[in-house]
């Protein structure tokens, strides 16, 4: 009977999609990380915004390998688990007051303790960071790392102050912004290192995608 | 084949060239994603394999192949309005109707002063189903037992507030298909907490109809019966453990109804990727009471495929059945 099926107009229809496949270049594996309510969260991070437009982007689409071995480099960690595929897809926000642009939010999905984390950080048009938060964190030390105080630490820092922090040891070399952040919850020390990976994560691709490599060191 | 299903296919066909076309001329708003599953289970009432998941009337799980598609559409100063289309090829093992098309998602979001409005084919607000997408799932909230409806026709209405979420529906209360006999569904559901903000949700739903009795595509019955409801639902986190309860009490057609379902689940390995879950019910409908004992397992091998196989107990059925699940979900950009 399945092969009387695969004989049938359902054979005709499976052949269309291979075309539309081969038409098309895969895009994302993943669902992205998308805000749970863009309008409530776009207003409570950008309170004089009147709208905001969303765009999907993906390093195959953007850049394909050569990105990606690119932003390995720039984030000193390779690219590895469910949501650091080239094809995962990124929800980027474009925050406007009227017609002008005025900021971007955008959220990364990061291995946790107890599956993944997703962190969000809202950015100025050169990068500084306005707001940054924990949207998934499911660890029993959520609430401390939720703080409204620990998400100010990243308050102005941008790409530049990320340097000076090693992801692969989770640890910072010398002196800096980023060595100043301390983790409110020491329990938690896998997702403090994770949340730092995530925001470092974030504006390298921001920096990528929307900002045309501002910080990228030639 | 028959006439109806050709003309299935040349809508879905027609679905698919749209959606390339809208892909084409407005990349980076939306998202595409090519669905295929396979399932194949054994049923110990039956006595023999089975290729669906609960029953081969209803429209999941069956062996099939879809698309999940999301264009935005958006102005000078930002996003207007949502297309959102998603559906499926069904095999059937069994019965007339060897492939069947199948609609879950199909309409349009607009966005209007920080509130949503839809209208099409889209969850109706009711219980846990109104946010919690199954459809790729082996395990199934209440609404897949007779309380409420997966998808349903109809007008919505949704707003977020910082402390939750409240929403209203209009539907037509003939789920999959879409009927007009007298049949309506009116629901709404308020909710406190954003569950991934807040790792807790509770939510209360309310609903009154006449609703017509289906099973997937198929219409039972074309007498629309009562159908008036409370429920609440309620979904927790901590660290690798998610609990879900729903529970539901009124009236449909002629008798007291009411139903409880509880899904208790940890995940394991490096990014939850494998997940155990175990979901006892009980609901009683038409006089009759019934208990379902279900246990399902998931592993995601990667980004594209995952696997899934559930064990269910049904008494009233005096079934046990085991079904497994190939899924693959992968994005294309045309």
């Amino acid at each position: 009977m399945i092969l009387r099926l695969l004989k049938s107009d359902v054979a005709i229809l499976i052949i269309l999609w291979l075309v539309a496949g081969l038409l098309g270049r895969p895009l994302q594996a993943a669902v992205g990380c998308d805000l749970n309510d863009p309008d409530r969260d776009v207003k409570r991070l950008f309170p004089e915004s009147t709208g905001y437009k969303t765009l999907y982007l993906s390093i195959a689409q953007k850049g394909g390998e050569a990105m990606l071995r690119r932003v390995e480099e720039r984030l000193g960690d390779r690219f590895q688990g469910l949501y650091e595929t080239i094809d995962v897809p990124y929800t980027m926000y474009q925050i406007f007051k009227g017609k002008d642009l005025i900021g971007y939010i955008h959220g990364v999905n990061q291995k946790g303790t107890y599956g993944g984390i997703q962190v969000f950080l809202a950015v100025d048009l050169e990068g500084n960071i306005r707001a940054f938060y924990f949207q998934k964190l499911t660890s029993q030390y959520g609430k401390q790392l939720r703080d409204k105080a620990f998400g100010n630490q990243f308050v102005g820092l941008n790409l530049r102050d990320f340097a000076s922090y090693d992801v692969a040891r989770g640890a910072v070399k010398g002196e800096g912004k980023v060595a100043a952040i301390r983790n409110p919850a020491p329990q938690a020390e896998p997702d403090f290192r994770a949340a730092l990976r995530a925001a470092k994560k974030n504006l390298i691709l921001i920096d990528e995608f929307l900002l045309g490599d501002r910080y990228l060191e030639s | 084949m028959p006439k109806p299903m050709s003309l299935a296919l040349r809508f879905l066909g027609s679905l698919l060239i749209f959606s390339h076309c809208a892909g084409r001329a407005l990349a980076a708003n939306y998202l595409f994603f090519l669905e295929a599953q396979g399932v194949a289970g054994y049923s110990s009432a039956m006595k023999k394999t089975i290729f669906f998941s609960m029953s081969q009337r209803e429209s999941m799980q069956k062996p099939s192949l879809g698309f999940d598609y999301v264009q935005r559409f958006s102005g000078a100063s930002g996003d207007i309005a949502a297309l959102v289309v998603q559906a499926r090829l069904a095999v059937n093992a069994e019965g007339l109707d060897e492939v069947e098309p199948q609609l879950f998602n199909a309409f349009v979001r607009l966005r209007l002063a920080g509130n949503y409005l839809w209208a099409g084919h889209n969850r109706p607000k009711f219980g846990l189903a109104s946010w919690f997408d199954s459809h790729g799932h082996l395990l199934q909230p209440l609404s897949m037992s007779g309380f409420g409806f997966d998808r349903d026709w109809g007008l919505g209405f949704e707003r977020d507030f910082s402390w939750g979420n409240a929403g209203l529906s209009l539907t037509t209360g003939s789920g999959m298909p879409l009927y007009f006999k007298g049949n309506y569904f009116l629901s709404g559901r308020i909710a406190g907490g954003v569950l991934d903000r807040d790792n807790f949700m509770t939510g209360l739903s309310a609903a009154y109809g006449r609703v017509l009795d289906v099973e997937g595509y198929h219409l039972q019955s074309d007498e629309p019966v009562l159908f008036e409801m409370v429920g609440v639902d309620s979904t927790w986190l901590l660290n690798n453990l998610e609990n879900r309860l729903e529970i539901m009490a009124g009236r449909k057609g002629d008798s007291a109804a009411w139903a409880f379902l509880w899904r208790t689940g940890i995940g394991l390995l490096e990014e939850g990727r494998l997940k155990l879950e175990a979901q006892p019910s009980i609901f009683r409908t038409a006089g009759l009471t019934n208990l379902q004992l279900t246990a399902g397992v998931t592993y995601r091998a990667d980004a594209d495929w995952t696997l899934r196989a559930m064990v269910q107990h049904d008494r009233e059925m005096r079934d046990t059945r085991f079904v497994f699940q190939v899924y693959y979900y992968k994005g294309l950009r045309f």
